[in-house]
């Protein structure tokens, strides 16, 4: 069976800020279209400072998401700080003690995730949030392994399952959050947080998937 | 004569231009019109006289030449370089700007094209009234040499370290005094020397009075300018005789591989531990990283290390350098390819023709939009320094001079900016003792509401009153769930007051807008009266739900970081029911006059508000940002008819900015239904920036 190792993983989740850090500007731009054009600098700020908070530190995979959840819940506001920061304590949390992941483990962790961002927010699937992104990543990855696919393999469903989701997001109409206020003007555009989440996602996975063993 | 003589042949210019397109363009007008404009150097307005068409038809001729490849503008190889380079450098490290000298045509020396580039950068970076903190260097003081600027007012130059008595052509007295001079600026010198001869010593010297006074300019330094010195062994650091050799070595045994303003970093640009860090005068990591704007200038393949460990430890966020060293540090921190061609991506395909008085950007007083709430603080501070003042040196978190006291309950409210006055005009003597501060129209993190609380707290508990907004909600929750891990007792009263929210059924789910500044004051009185918490809590909820508003916009607001409005508005349509972040009224409307618009506000309050004759009240009629004093009043006077047919008496009134949302034009009505005690705490004596009660 495929596992890898909290202990030596840690360094994915420097490689998950660095991938929120370089796309700031986009992640700006398209906020900047039915938002205020700002979740790339929060993003990147609060990615950022978990990661210079975190390098050399040589912490396990769990630490470094909480480190990286405590601090975008207390250090940077709005409502993305405490649904992201709420999300990754919980990932942490579900992986306290692991000392090797394995696909159970990794999905227990993905739905603690979830059942965070949907037990603080009010958002449903739909609605054109990061949840279009996290919820059918969430349902692939379990039905990957349900049908008996590889860790590996499912990792992968997860990744093309966010994606599409987050393009889903496209063809939404807001209905929360401040893009709601646009009604039928939301439409055509990408979301920006299903757009942040897909990222995290992939580096998420990409990550783990490198290090299966 | 002249004139008539022009408009003649001009006419004679169009009656031959529309119909006959000479020959040598074929039949492509874009062809045509690209000739008149790129060769011929003709203006739009020149070219479209001359085709006989529009100056928009012109514009969309231009542009769309380039998609078809008509027209193709290229940057010259090593300037595009260069470009692409400091684009890269920009973006990887989170500059604010980086500028990067083309690749050397062998014609000059690098210290002399980096000492014109850096002088070039920081004649656009000085403002009047700037503290810039000068370090030494050869860099530095070829910057200096190469540096004129005389537009400018109260500038003060100061030295960043102590002297020295080394004999190089570069020291910090000279550095400094030449950039000074350049400028036009007062000179402040750190009289002493830089590396005194024992720990003792320097502690003696600076408490010597002269030196804590230009201790006290340094700190002030909102600019700083340096050079990064590599440890290699032919550098300058080791030549220039400024360091002793035997401390360099120590320093060298612990991984130091840079020197930023004197002090020693390791590759992940940590500060390093040493012999001289104790017998240092002069400016230290922490101080430089506290400047807004570190300008470093450095250049040369063996400071790459030393360059990128400063860009890792944060003391830069404008460099200067040339392509060569760029390219070198890029590639050191993993960054092998970049896109050469980000600066000429196509435009847009879609090329909408519009009128060419058409505006997509709004004009705002910005310098950076990424800057414009820290700013906005540093100005609120230094404004309302009587009022307010930073916790723990943020601006995130402000608490009232004169409010916070032992055996009161502390009040602390906040929300998101763009609201001005809104919540920060309310802190002071008998209103809220602190504010939390977020972003534009984005609730404050925990944190600074935690520190608010503290800072806020006599020992008797801390009331949150806040709008009702999810993410607010989130983090005010989390700050008292932190706060009552401190033991300090939090209650908390959301305000609800816009009436077009939500249907009455829903109360609480309604949002908070202008009314809450009825409930701060309330609360605040009763803080300041010394009530109870659970009093002050009762108490704040009965103001909040006796108080009554609704807005109504005319045109949108637009946000400092996309200069757009941010939803549409017809041209003879309003919204009654908008809320303070333009979230959707109650119902869109043609325009009609201000009693009618005031009838149908009033029309929903008394609906709402079960007054009866001889009943009380206060009134607020609060503008969105942009609509004058002269139409509030307008829609006041309307008001005091309305209330006064119901012989309903207003007992306090205000009028004017009291909870914007920027730039939105636009009003809202609140309403105070008052009861005796609501009355009593109403006139209770207050004193903040925008509220004062005597």
């Amino acid at each position: 069976m495929q596992t890898f190792s909290n202990a030596s993983s840690g360094d994915i989740v420097l490689a998950m800020a660095d991938r929120i850090v370089e796309n700031r500007a986009y992640l700006s731009e398209i906020d900047g279209k039915i938002g205020d054009g700002d979740h790339g600098v929060n993003m990147a700020k609060g990615f950022g400072m978990a990661a210079e908070r975190l390098k050399g530190k040589n912490v396990s995979f769990g630490q470094s998401l909480d480190t990286l959840g405590t601090v975008l819940m207390t250090e940077i506001g709005g409502s993305m700080g405490p649904l992201y920061g709420v999300m990754f304590t919980e990932f942490a949390e579900k992986l306290e003690g692991a000392e090797e992941i394995d696909a159970k483990a990794f999905s227990d962790m993905l739905h603690a995730g979830l059942a965070g961002v949907q037990s603080i927010g009010s958002a449903k699937v739909g609605d054109k949030t990061l949840l279009d992104t996290l919820s059918p990543a969430v349902e692939a990855f379990d039905a990957a392994i349900a049908s008996g696919k590889s860790f590996a393999d499912a990792l992968e469903a997860l990744v093309a399952a966010s994606e599409q989701g987050r393009d889903s997001t496209i063809d939404l109409v807001a209905k929360i959050g401040r893009a709601s206020r646009l009604g039928e003007r939301s439409r055509g555009v990408l979301d920006a947080g299903a757009t942040s989440c897909a990222i995290i996602l992939k580096e998420l996975s990409l990550g783990a998937s490198g290090k299966l063993h | 004569m002249a004139s008539a003589k022009k408009v003649a042949a001009n006419k004679a210019g169009l009656a031959e231009g529309p119909d006959v397109m000479p020959l040598r363009y074929g039949d492509d007008p874009y062809v045509w019109a690209c000739w008149l404009y790129y060769e011929e150097g003709r203006t739009q307005g020149e070219i479209a006289g001359i085709m006989g068409i529009s100056r928009a038809t012109v514009n969309s001729y231009l542009a769309d030449a380039r998609d078809r490849g008509i027209v193709k503008i290229s940057l010259e190889p090593a300037r595009l370089s260069s470009l692409s380079i400091a684009q890269e450098l920009k973006r990887h490290f989170g500059l604010t700007d980086c500028l990067v000298v083309p690749s050397d045509d062998g014609s000059r020396a690098l210290i002399d094209r980096l000492g014109s580039a850096g002088g070039q950068a920081l004649a656009k970076l000085l403002k009047s009234g700037d503290t810039l903190a000068v370090a030494w260097g050869r860099t530095t003081l070829s910057i200096a040499e190469n540096l004129s600027v005389s537009n400018l007012q109260d500038v003060t130059v100061v030295q960043a370290t102590g002297g020295t008595r080394a004999t190089f052509a570069y020291t910090p007295e000279l550095c400094a005094s030449t950039v000074a001079t350049a400028i036009g600026a007062r000179l402040v010198n750190i009289t002493a020397p830089a590396i005194v001869s024992s720990v003792g010593v320097r502690s003696a010297i600076l408490q010597e009075p002269l030196l804590e006074e230009q201790f006290a300019v340094l700190a002030r330094a909102n600019k700083a300018l340096f050079g990064v010195s590599s440890l290699r062994p032919n550098s300058t650091i080791h030549t220039s005789g400024f360091f002793e050799s035997v401390s360099i070595q120590d320093y060298l045994a612990k991984n130091a591989v840079g020197v930023v303003a004197g002090r020693f970093i390791d590759p992940h640009g940590h500060p390093v531990a040493g012999p001289l860090d104790e017998r240092t005068i002069g400016i230290s990591l922490d101080m430089l990283k506290n400047i807004a704007t570190r300008i470093a200038v450095a250049g040369g393949f063996d400071k790459v290390p030393a360059i990128l460990a400063a860009l890792r430890g944060g003391y830069v966020n404008i460099l200067v350098t040339d392509a060569a060293t760029g390219r070198g540090i890029l590639n050191a921190d993993g960054v092998t390819e970049f896109d050469q061609k980000a600066s000429q991506r196509s435009r847009s395909k879609e090329t909408v023709q519009l009128p060419s008085n058409f505006r997509t950007h709004i004009k705002k007083f910005l310098n950076n939009p990424n800057d414009v709430v820290e700013e906005m603080l540093d100005g609120v501070t230094k404004a309302h320094a009587a009022y307010i003042q930073p916790v723990k040196g943020s601006n995130r978190s402000l608490v009232a001079k004169n409010g916070p006291r032992k055996g009161k309950v502390g009040l602390v409210i906040g929300g998101g900016t763009g609201h001005e006055p809104c919540f920060l005009g309310y802190v002071g003597k008998g209103l809220a003792d602190a504010v939390a501060v977020g972003n534009i129209f984005s609730s404050p993190p925990p944190t600074p509401i935690l520190e608010c609380t503290k800072a806020a707290s006599g020992g008797e508990g801390v009331l949150f009153v806040y709008g009702n907004y999810a993410g607010d909600v989130m983090n005010f929750e989390m700050a008292a769930e932190m706060a009552q891990d401190e033991k300090i007792e939090v209650r908390t009263v959301l305000t609800t007051d816009d009436i077009a929210s939500s249907p009455i059924e829903d109360r609480e789910g309604r949002r908070g807008v202008a009314g809450n500044v009825f409930v701060f004051k309330i609360a605040g009185a009763a803080c300041d009266r010394g009530l109870s918490l659970a009093e002050c809590e009762a108490v704040t909820r009965k103001a909040n739900n006796r108080t009554f508003t609704m807005g109504v916009a005319l045109e949108p607001c637009s946000l400092p970081q996309t200069r757009r409005h941010n939803f549409e508005i017809g041209p003879d349509d309003i919204e009654i029911g908008m809320g303070i972040h333009g979230e959707r009224g109650v119902v869109r409307d043609q325009m009609m006059p201000a009693d009618e618009i005031t009838d149908r506000i009033m029309d929903r309050i008394f609906s709402e508000m079960k007054a009866v004759q001889g009943d009380r009240v206060a009134v607020l009629v609060n503008s969105f940002g942009a609509t004058p004093l002269m139409e509030l009043y307008i829609l006041f006077r309307r008001v005091a008819q309305r209330l006064s047919a119901k012989d309903i008496s207003i007992e306090a009134n205000w009028v004017g900015h009291y909870c914007t949302s920027l730039d939105m034009v636009g009003a809202s009505i609140s309403i105070l239904h008052l009861d005796s005690e609501l009355s009593e705490l109403l006139h209770h004596p207050c004193d903040a920036a925008f509220l004062r009660v005597r």
